[in-house]
């Protein structure tokens, strides 16, 4: 017997082996015909459920929380010792830690007890039947559900049932260097409109030194998160529930007016990778970043840091500020037992004394109203400005939290808008095409009537 | 792949005139049993791994193609071709297929011709050429996520290596990872950095093999180092040159690490392999869709292979 494979063949086959490589990357999930699923909300009874001895909990770690999620966790194994707590690192970040609870869930295997989910991400899981809702859990475990900061807590509520509890939770802040503005001849405090802002920006690009008075966050950073802050100070927005109005001319002029302080007033730029490292390197003079960035920027900053609430614009100076972070969800394909392991170990981290030490280590707010934060805030007094802040919160834009892939869409436009010098008016035209048919195809039939 | 089997090479069939010719029947003997069973248990356990690895997943993926499946969800809806009507009728198509053949033809041509310079200068006979060779061949073996990071920085237009290189020139930098044209651009270098040494390395075994007798008497006849280059190195590369044209091209359709490393976004970088990856794994959860342009980049790369095979081999020259 001969076997002939010349290098003709050979060359054929890697052709052949190589495509088919290109296909194999996709996992395997079981899928048959039918309609997609949503979460049923039916209360799960646990009444003579025994808790798991080991759950896995999925982290991205938010705001660098890896060494306090461990101290929780010890805490709560001190409290709990029949059930062990395994820290997994699920990804660097809100979006692979999706990939992954997604792969699972589609590979019908390896599901955490807990996961970390972010605004984004949430309502996704829930119209494809991947997480539970946490109601009876916390009415078996005495949750004291009054006590949780309502604005933070009513983001995971849909359908009548609660579907997450908040966790890592930020706002944006406004940071600004103080030396900066002092050298400018600029009050020491963060702008209370984008107006009063764009009189003081050529100021300080003068007297800094900075390459910028402002830096826009990084686009690929959840630019559809930040901009929320303008486009609501000029009345506009991504949506106004489910009607898309990225393009009306309040949001227009808003975007125009943004372009404008980059290409126009020359006096503003936008992050590559990390608008905070950018401040923190005094690259800018000031920039928007999450309130999860505040201890990072106190660290690294070699200047005074100054932080305030986000400025308004001509039509609201007032919650003009999204809430935004990361909340906890338990999947619905592990065992009644992990569920109710994962619903103790969700009690314990949203406890008042849990919350103030995750603050404490992160930045993040605590989700408690009862929440002591005496010692946090004598340490990091700037904190405060996070917490007082909530209180002008806005719920976000429907399109930017429960449209998937809308974050990224909005991101493009913005780098159209921003880095291209695009027209507004045609590329938000262009956007809320884009997001009516995400919304026509993906979450419309999805919607509870 | 052909298998031969039992009669002897030169023996002819004997038919009687006026008779159809039949076919031999072939007859397994005692030899080209073992040899089959040795082939089968060299193979069998690969092929046994392809199978279940590959080809299985590739025909999953097929089916998965022509359903309406959010990832993570456990039913779908079996909507026909209607994924590749989509792909094919929206904007996506011109644009992700533009940046395949961009980012492909390019980065060929690029590490190619950079590959075969690099390699005319390691072949000269100078002190340091061992190291040089080292040197070029390392980023290939270099983690693409690592390189991605570190060009990443290099590029920084805030405080990246190159913008302080191009401020003491008293020059702004271009804002790469920003700019959806510049992004495309910066990976393409970087790109091209990374795999030049291999086609370096592969030009300069093909140059060192080179018949030297032929070359001298080339020398001999008066035709200088460029004639020489142009009509006779250049022609007996092309097996290759051949080798390197595929093998680039089908590694170039699906580069992943580097794009996914500098542009997350695919922001002006989102080639076809990217973009099937971000409709599945990224924010669209559209992995019925994705499973759609998977099935498009797998033709592509089939017929390039076999455009390749029929005509470019043609132009080869063996020896």
């Amino acid at each position: 017997m001969t076997l002939h494979l010349d290098r003709r063949h050979f060359l054929g086959l890697a052709g052949a082996t190589a495509a088919a490589a290109a296909l194999a990357a996709c996992g395997g999930p079981s899928t048959s015909g039918g309609g997609q699923a949503t979460s049923q909300a039916a209360d799960i009874d646990f009444s003579g459920v025994k808790p798991a001895a080991k759950i896995d909990f999925w982290s991205s770690h938010p705001g660098q929380s890896q060494d306090v999620e461990k101290s929780l966790i010890e805490k709560f194994q001190a409290k709990n010792p029949g059930i062990a707590v395994n820290l997994v690192t699920a990804g660097a970040n809100y979006e692979e830690i999706a990939q992954k609870f997604q792969t699972a869930q589609a590979a019908k295997s390896g599901l955490p007890g807990v996961v970390v989910l972010s605004d984004v991400w949430w309502f996704r899981y829930y119209t494809n039947g991947s997480i539970i809702p946490v109601d009876s859990l916390t009415k078996q475990l005495n949750m004291k559900m009054d006590d949780f900061q309502q604005s933070l807590v009513n983001d995971y509520k849909y359908d009548g049932k609660q579907w997450a509890l908040p966790y890592g939770r930020s706002t944006p802040l406004f940071y600004y260097n103080k030396d900066h503005f002092a050298a400018a001849g600029i009050p020491d405090r963060a702008p209370k409109t984008w107006q009063e802002f764009g009189e003081w920006a050529p100021k300080l690009k003068a007297s800094s030194g900075a390459q910028y008075a402002y830096i826009y966050p990084a686009l690929a950073g959840y630019a559809g998160w930040t901009l929320q802050n303008m486009l609501w100070g000029w009345g506009g927005g991504w949506s106004n529930q489910w009607d898309i109005t990225c393009d009306s001319a309040e949001s227009v002029a808003a975007l125009q007016w943004a372009q404008d302080s980059i290409y126009k007033d020359k006096w503003a730029g936008v992050s590559s990778k990390e608008a905070a490292d950018d401040f923190s390197a005094g690259l800018t003079s000031t920039t928007i970043s999450s309130t999860g960035s505040l201890l990072g920027i106190l660290k690294s900053a070699k200047f005074n840091v100054g932080v305030g609430f986000l400025p308004g614009g001509p039509k609201a100076q007032s919650n003009v500020c999204p809430t935004g972070g990361a909340g906890l969800g338990i999947p619905s394909g592990i065992t009644k037992e992990e569920q109710l392991a994962a619903g103790m170990f969700l009690d314990f981290v949203t406890q008042p004394e849990s919350t103030a030490e995750f603050s404490a280590a992160t930045g993040y707010m605590p989700i408690r109203k009862s929440a002591d934060m005496t010692a946090v805030l004598a340490k990091t007094p700037q904190i405060k400005t996070a917490m007082d802040q909530l209180a002008v919160t806005k719920v976000q834009d429907n399109a930017r939290v429960f449209l998937p892939g809308a974050d990224q869409e909005m991101a493009k436009a913005a780098a159209k808008i921003l880095t291209q010098q695009g027209d507004v008016k045609s590329t938000m035209t262009d956007l809320k095409s884009t997001l009516q048919g995400i919304y026509d195809r993906d979450v419309k039939p999805k919607l509870k009537s | 792949m052909t298998r031969q089997l039992a009669p002897h090479p030169n023996a002819k069939p004997k038919r009687p005139p006026g008779h159809p010719a039949k076919v031999p029947r072939r007859r397994w003997t005692a030899r080209s049993r073992r040899d089959f069973l040795v082939f089968l248990a060299m193979a069998l356990p690969n092929l046994v791994l392809i199978a279940v690895f590959t080809y299985r997943p590739l025909f999953s993926n097929m089916y998965y193609s022509t359903l309406d499946w959010t990832l993570g969800s456990p039913t779908a809806t079996v909507v026909g071709f209607s994924n590749y009507v989509t792909f094919f009728t929206s904007n996506d198509a011109p644009k992700v297929l533009g940046t395949t053949a961009v980012f492909t033809v390019v980065t060929v041509g690029g590490s190619m011709v950079l590959g075969l310079l690099v390699a005319l200068a390691l072949n000269a006979k100078v002190r340091g050429t061992t190291f040089a060779r080292s040197a070029v061949f390392a980023p290939y073996v270099l983690s693409g996520v690592g390189v991605g990071l570190v060009w990443l920085f290099i590029f920084d237009p805030g405080y990246g290596v190159l913008a302080w290189l191009l401020r003491g020139l008293g020059q702004q930098s271009p804002q790469w990872i920003n700019d959806p044209q510049l992004s495309l651009v910066m990976v393409i270098l970087v790109y091209v950095w990374k795999n030049l040494g291999y086609c370096a390395v592969v030009y300069l075994a093909g140059l060192q093999s080179l018949p030297q007798d032929v070359m001298e008497a080339a020398s001999l006849d008066g035709a200088n180092g460029f004639r020489r280059f142009v009509s006779i190195s250049l022609p007996l590369l092309s097996p290759t040159t051949f080798f390197l044209l595929i093998t680039t091209m089908l590694s170039s359709l699906q580069a992943f690490d580097l794009i996914r490393i500098m542009t997350p976004l695919g922001t002006g970088t989102s080639t076809l392999i990217y973009e099937a990856y971000l409709q599945a794994f990224g924010a669209y959860n559209r992995a019925g869709y994705s499973a759609a342009i998977s099935v498009v980049l797998f033709a592509i790369l089939l017929v390039i292979t076999v455009l390749q095979l029929r005509f470019v081999e043609r132009k080869v020259h063996y020896s």
